[in-house]
């Protein structure tokens, strides 16, 4: 079928239509079904021939005659994809709007069929004027529908269509005067004809006439696009017409729209690539800032719409350098953003009201949960989406050809764009839902169509990108089919995910190196190991397991991945997984929020590092982490940097940390070892990475594992004074786990290999201590229903195992003897005597006495004391969660005996890279130049001197009475804040006011007064937005004169 | 003459421009539009015009094998066809829309209808 | 005030540009690339003695069927608009004077003749579709006037309306079948150039046009005759 029949069809029933009785709506609705869908099968089949066969462009001649003296029409593989995409958008608007356009009755339905038409005419065409028409019959057929689409309204939609027709009608004035002039400048209509006629050199007497004369067609094209700041006028429409429509509007008229800008730049050359660029980035930037304060969704959509309509222009500006994969990276981003901007305005018309906050209505359907968490996806660039094959391929070629000022500004952009997107998300998760969902079964069909295609392009993308597709990772697979399986009981799906993770490590084992095999089976078998407190859950718990799986599927693609875009690609998977699992505590809505946003933050980082690291050396399809190391001056320090503060975001260095105390406190009681345990090893795993491969760099002559050092020091200092003036004990421990990433950080900065060793030892021990320490402490909590430590106390006869776990793990973690911390301080003595930074060295040696300040508090304050009146009644902990602990309380034990077990394998796999100061791993104790260590003989001698205390108290004791708890009178007054009374309530005041100008919020403050900032800018530029229509036109004008005026200086 | 008319629908665009600018009354706005409508097509069809030459109609007065050196460029006429006709129809949708607008708030002036923003 | 300021700074800056086009303009000494096809072709390919319309209807009948399409959008929203105004109320029309009413009897025939001449000889004479329809459109107001209480049936222009556009649709694809391409005239024999029966389908595309012009004008007159006023 030749493209013709399209327009032929669109046009022909939509006259059709005007023959049939007002009162056949019925038939007519059946009838603007059925154009939509043929139309849609026409593009559908070119798009499969072209994509099947490669098959050059074909050219429909109207008239009988030959190019340029007639109009033709092109059909290519751009074109059909295109014009698929803006047919299924219409009929899947029309099924959307069906109640709306049975009510308007046949003249409505001819509108929406011809806006369609049209809109393919947009792409197909080949002349300039005809190009013309075609966004007139446009304009008036938005203007048509948005006045039909208010019949219910007040009238904000009818002013919003007059304000865009008045812009329009500027619009099309400049573009006629353009077409004008360039035809007499080039004696042709025809855009290939012009475009031939400019290459081989216009007459210099009418050159300057012509450069006006483009100048007048591109900027009124552009204007289609609604670029930033001019379009006030446009962004009314998203907001008040009917969602059904606005789908159209942004997905299938940009789409048009830049399609169209596309073939005015085959005219206009090289030269105008620059203007489509700024222009481009400005709106992406600008609209993307702007949609940050709005609170009203459509407006919020119409924002982004604008905004990733400016990013796909800033890639067709930068066609010079993108060449052949200018295809690839502009289709992804702009089939990503369609699907999922036309997804969610149809979701919109299924929540009453028009508030972010009111999407909270959809959280009781899991379905359209998934379905908006897809569009987010797609729309933040998230793998296995395209947008996210599109920006990996785009930042690599900015960053080889050193725009990396561009680059700097996209990065920018997406990230306040996964911002406000991801707080959205937050909004409909979290806040209490205050109306039903008001939805027919009819309007799914377009959201689901469009979730649909949304997986499909990602899977298509995957195909087409060169690298390992995401959706053919088993890994992943294996957690997306948990979302099949949300239908079954917990316990089942909790089984199904263990024995997932026990096998694919018993598969793969043996692929591992040492190192890796730590990180593997801290991964695999200590998360099923986490996972055995999931069994408490009862129900479906819906959602869980997808989130968890996705994340334990990127940590252990990251292990695996040998090339920079599989670690990146992973590196994004376990941060989006971890995200919806935070997102899943109660109260855990601003802090999962701050943790999605520092950690794509980094991510950009580590995928600009890449990027950089691939474009130092000769292009290959993949560039793999080894060849980190070949990286040479100037190049590789800054690399290194980049990559250095990306995975310390997600290890959460002083400076990025203020995510992670709410982030893991706040969590579910089996989530919190997950995210605390296990996660943040991803962050080490990446260090490890970053310095076996490229070990020390230096930029302007400082070393930056220097730095690193310092960094790891006073971050383990402030994190562990932090810790000790919490009240919280899930925050203690959360700040207890800064502090300890910093020592392993201090340890791999060392670049030693005691330092090393030591970082190691650090992974493995905080793992199970910190597993094993928010397990049993979030078993105290669900159990007291608090987690303010001075409401507990006396709990030690209740919950003894409970107990024990958490005197094991404090043992553990403050390093006293004989438990494995103790083996981690002697090789971290052993490390820093073999180093010469002295000064960081005293810092660390601080940090250690108030590590166990605070955690001392955990025993003293939960489990010992007197017990509350409203705790006598509660039991041990879940049989589910205390079960793990035990496990770890084994662990640790076997750890502390037998340490040389794991560590001498790992102990020689270092000495790869740092020969000097290995371990000597001879019989039962450990050697190292300056002394030894004897496992076995210190935990017989601490039993021995544990077991005379104990003895000798037992009997000075042995004549002690009993009081009961009770027994005591109180005074007659009440205090007004009664926890003040409490002898365990701000516990080290006296350590505070010594200390406490060290943990003043600061950083806090500093990313606090960012976002204002960037809230109060955006506040200001809104004003420019007052409403009225004709202060919309002056903007228009304003753009013009100052694109002019830019364009000229250039 | 052809820059006569040529600057006459200059004119007459700024005109209608300064007119919709300034003009808060929605109807003034629309015909300042139309004004400016007529301006562009008569630039149209001043780009389109050849001195000493006839309409391009081939009849007794021109003969088709002489076409070419007899009549005016034609292009721009049937440009101008269309534009004219695409103006209408537009005017047409927005006195619609004023109807309308003044069906709704009972004001013609554009800066009562401000509720949408930001 | 400041606003017309802004407003006579930003139409300085527009009006240079204008300006520059307009001193920098020369008009053609001879017809470009494009043009002089159509002055050489349009007499043996499409037997069409008016040129331009010959490029209005079949080189760049896409434009035209478009333009078409636009005033059928015009009338279907205006209509719909302004149906949902409707409330029907007796209304008391100003009284019509004598003159007008002969007048008006006397004359519209004449204008419709007139009308058809124009588009039925859209490929021999200055005029056409367009053209014609306007007259004929323009005989529907005098009748209007002179009886305000007139109702047509608006069912009758619609189908008038909406068969013409789907004929013109189907002659277009016939193209495809017959001739050339799409919207090709050459589905009918050319003729003797000059002849009221030349240019193949042009005087029938035309003419279909005109009906369509006329009834899609006509539509939207009659819709506003019958709102009420505000």
């Amino acid at each position: 079928m030749s493209a013709l029949y399209i327009i032929a069809v669109g046009l022909g029933s939509a006259f059709l239509l005007g023959l049939l009785n007002e009162r056949q709506r019925g038939l007519a609705y059946m009838i603007t079904l059925a154009a939509l869908t043929i139309m849609s099968a026409i593009s559908a089949s070119w798009l499969l021939i072209f994509a099947a066969t490669g098959a050059h462009p074909i050219d429909i001649l109207t008239a009988g005659t030959q190019p340029p003296f007639a109009i033709n029409l092109r059909m290519g593989l751009v074109e059909s994809a295109l014009t698929l995409l803006i047919n299924l958008t219409g009929l899947l608007a029309a099924i959307h709007m069906g109640d709306s356009l049975l009510a308007k009755g046949r003249r409505a339905m001819a509108v929406l069929v011809i806006a369609i038409m049209a809109l393919c005419g947009i792409v197909l065409t080949r002349d300039i004027f005809n190009l013309f028409v075609f966004f007139e019959l446009i304009v008036i057929a938005t203007g048509g529908l948005v006045l039909l689409s208010d019949a219910d309204d007040n009238g904000r939609a009818v002013s919003a269509g007059f304000k865009y027709l008045i812009v329009s009608q500027f619009i099309s004035i400049l573009l006629l005067i353009g077409i004008i002039f360039a035809y007499h400048a080039t004696g042709t209509l025809n855009i290939d004809g012009m475009a031939e006629i400019v290459g081989s050199g216009i007459k210099p007497e009418l050159a300057t006439a012509f450069s006006l004369a483009f100048f007048l067609m591109f900027i009124a094209v552009v204007a289609e696009l609604k670029p930033f700041p001019a379009n006030g006028w446009a962004l009314d429409i998203y907001e008040s017409a009917h969602p059904g429509f606005s789908a159209i509007f942004s997905a299938a008229t940009g789409s048009a729209a830049l399609f169209a800008v596309d073939k005015l730049l085959l005219i206009g050359g090289a030269d105008w690539l620059p203007v489509a660029t700024g222009i481009g980035i400005v709106t992406f930037v600008g609209a993307n800032l702007l949609a940050l304060p709005q609170t009203n969704d459509r407006r919020l959509l119409g924002y982004s719409s604008i905004a990733q309509t400016g990013l796909v222009l800033t890639i067709l500006g930068q066609q010079d350098i993108l060449g052949e994969h200018t295809l690839f990276i502009a289709g992804g981003l702009l089939f990503a953003h369609a699907v999922a901007k036309a997804g969610l305005y149809w979701l919109s018309d299924f929540v009453a009201t028009r508030s972010l906050t009111g999407w909270a209505a959809l959280q009781e359907r899991p379905l359209l949960v998934f379905a908006f968490v897809t569009f987010a996806a797609m729309l933040a660039g998230l793998p296995p989406f395209p947008g996210f094959y599109a920006k990996w391929e785009l930042v690599h070629i900015l960053a080889a050809e050193g725009r990396l000022a561009l680059l700097a500004l996209i990065l920018f952009g997406a990230l306040v764009e996964a911002g406000y997107l991801f707080r959205w998300f937050g909004y409909l998760i979290k806040r209490e839902p205050d109306q039903e969902v008001s939805c027919n079964t009819v309007q799914i069909i377009p959201v689901f169509a469009a979730v649909l295609a949304g997986w499909a392009l990602g899977f298509v993308w995957g195909e087409l990108s060169g690298h390992s597709n995401l959706l053919l990772v088993l890994p992943l697979l294996f957690a997306l089919a948990f979302l099949l399986l949300e239908w079954a009981p917990a316990w089942f799906k909790n089984t199904l995910a263990i024995g997932g993770m026990v096998t694919f490590f018993l598969q793969t084992y043996a692929e591992y190196d040492p190192l890796r095999l730590i990180f593997a089976v801290i991964f695999m078998i200590g998360g099923a190991v986490t996972l055995l407190a999931s069994y408490h859950a009862h129900g479906r718990r819906i959602g869980f397991y997808p989130a968890a799986m996705l994340m334990f599927a990127g940590m252990i693609l990251l292990i695996r991945a040998t090339d920079t875009f599989g670690f990146f690609a992973s590196w994004e998977l376990l941060t989006v997984g971890s995200y919806f699992l935070i997102l899943r505590g109660k109260h855990s809505e601003p802090h999962a929020l701050s943790y999605i946003i520092f950690s794509l933050g980094g991510a950009f980082l580590i995928l600009t590092a890449f990027a950089l690291a691939a474009a130092a050396v000769p292009p290959a399809p993949t560039f793999a982490i080894a060849s980190l190391g070949e990286l040479v001056q100037p190049v590789a320090p800054w690399v290194f940097l980049l990559l250095a503060v990306g995975f310390m975001t997600k290890t959460a260095a002083i400076g990025v940390h203020i995510w992670l105390p709410g982030a893991h406190a706040e969590a579910e009681t089996d989530v919190s070892p997950m995210v605390s345990g296990i996660l943040l090893k991803a962050g080490l795993y990446g260090l490890f990475v970053l310095l076996m491969t490229m070990g020390k760099q230096s930029l302007y002559g400082v070393e930056l594992t220097y730095v690193m050092l310092w960094i790891g020091a006073i971050t383990a200092l402030l994190g562990n004074l932090m810790a000790i003036f919490q009240e919280d004990a899930k925050r203690l421990l959360a700040y207890s786990s800064i502090g300890q990433m910093g020592y392993a950080m201090f340890g791999l900065a060392l670049m030693n290999h005691l330092g090393w060793l030591l970082a190691l030892m650090f992974v493995i021990n905080h793992y199970i201590y910190k597993s094993m320490l928010f397990l049993s402490v979030g078993g105290v909590a669900k159990r007291t229903g608090t987690r303010e430590m001075y409401k507990m106390g006396g709990l030690i006869t209740l919950m003894p195992l409970s107990f024990i776990a958490t005197l094991i793990g404090i043992i553990a973690v403050s390093g006293v003897p004989p438990l494995s911390g103790f083996g981690g301080r002697w090789i971290f003595y052993n490390a820093i005597l073999t180093a010469d930074s002295r000064l960081p060295m005293v810092l660390i040696f601080l940090a250690g006495p108030i590590a166990f300040l605070y955690l001392f508090r955990l025993i003293h304050t939960i489990f010992l004391g007197q017990l509350k009146d409203e705790h006598r009644r509660i039991k041990e902990a879940p049989f589910w969660i205390i079960l793990p602990q035990m496990i770890y309380v084994a662990l640790l034990m076997v750890v502390a005996v037998v340490p040389g077990m794991v560590l001498r394998h790992v102990d020689a796999y270092i000495s790869r890279f740092f020969p000097e100061g290995a371990l000597n791993w001879e019989g039962m104790s450990i050697t190292s130049q300056f002394g030894y260590w004897n496992p076995v003989a210190i935990m017989i001698i601490v039993g021995v001197i544990f077991m005379l205390l104990f003895s000798w108290l037992l009997f000075v004791n042995r004549k002690a009475q009993k009081v009961k708890q009770f027994n005591i009178v109180f005074s007659a007054e009440r205090p007004f804040r009664p926890e003040t009374t409490h002898f365990a309530w701000n516990f080290f005041a006296p350590y505070r006011k010594a200390m406490g100008f060290l943990v003043q919020p600061f950083v806090t403050r500093f990313w606090e007064t960012v976002t204002d900032l960037l809230h109060t800018a955006a506040d200001i530029t809104r004003r420019l937005y007052n409403g009225n229509g004709q202060i919309y036109a002056f903007h228009f004008l304003v753009f013009v004169v100052a694109v002019f005026a830019m364009k000229m200086g250039i | 003459m052809a820059h006569f008319a040529m600057a006459t629908g200059f004119l007459l665009i700024l005109i209608g421009a300064w007119g919709a600018l300034t003009n808060r009354n929605l109807l003034r706005m629309i015909i300042a539009f139309t004004i400016a409508d007529s301006g562009v097509n008569l630039v149209i069809i001043a780009v389109g015009y050849m001195h000493g030459r006839t309409a391009p109609i081939l009849d007794s007065a021109v003969a088709a094998a002489d076409a070419v050196q007899r009549i005016i460029d034609p292009v721009p006429q049937a440009l101008v066809l269309t534009a004219i006709v695409i103006g209408v129809g537009v005017t047409a949708l927005m006195l619609a829309y004023v109807y309308r607008l003044y069906e709704k708030r009972r004001s013609l002036d554009i800066g009562d209808f401000t509720e949408l923003k930001g | 005030m400041i606003k017309r300021l802004i407003a006579l700074a930003l139409l300085a800056a527009v009006g240079s540009v204008f300006a520059t086009l307009l001193f920098g303009y020369t008009p053609d000494a001879v017809l470009n690339l494009t043009a002089r096809y159509y002055a050489e072709h349009t007499a043996a390919d499409l037997g069409a003695a008016n040129i331009v319309t010959a490029i209005v209807v079949t080189y760049r009948g896409l434009d035209t069927l478009g333009e078409v399409t636009v005033l059928f959008l015009a009338a279907s929203i205006v209509g719909l608009v302004l149906a949902q105004g409707t409330q029907k109320k007796p209304r008391t029309p100003v009284p019509v004077g004598e003159l007008l009413t002969t007048g008006a009897r006397f004359l519209l025939p004449m204008i419709l003749l007139l009308g058809v001449y124009v588009f039925v000889n859209g490929h021999l004479t200055p005029g056409g579709g367009f053209q014609g329809g306007a007259i004929i459109a323009s005989g529907i107001l005098l009748l209007l006037l002179a009886d305000p209480l007139k109702h047509f049936s608006h069912g009758l222009i619609s189908a008038i309306e909406s068969v013409a556009g789907v004929i013109y649709v189907s002659i277009g694809l016939a193209g495809v079948f017959l001739a050339g391409g799409f919207l090709d005239n050459r589905i009918l024999p050319l003729g003797t150039l000059g002849d009221l029966a030349s240019a193949g389908a042009i005087p029938l595309i035309y003419s279909l046009i005109g009906l369509k012009v006329g009834a899609e004008f006509a539509s939207i007159l009659a819709s506003l005759s019958e709102t009420e006023e505000l």
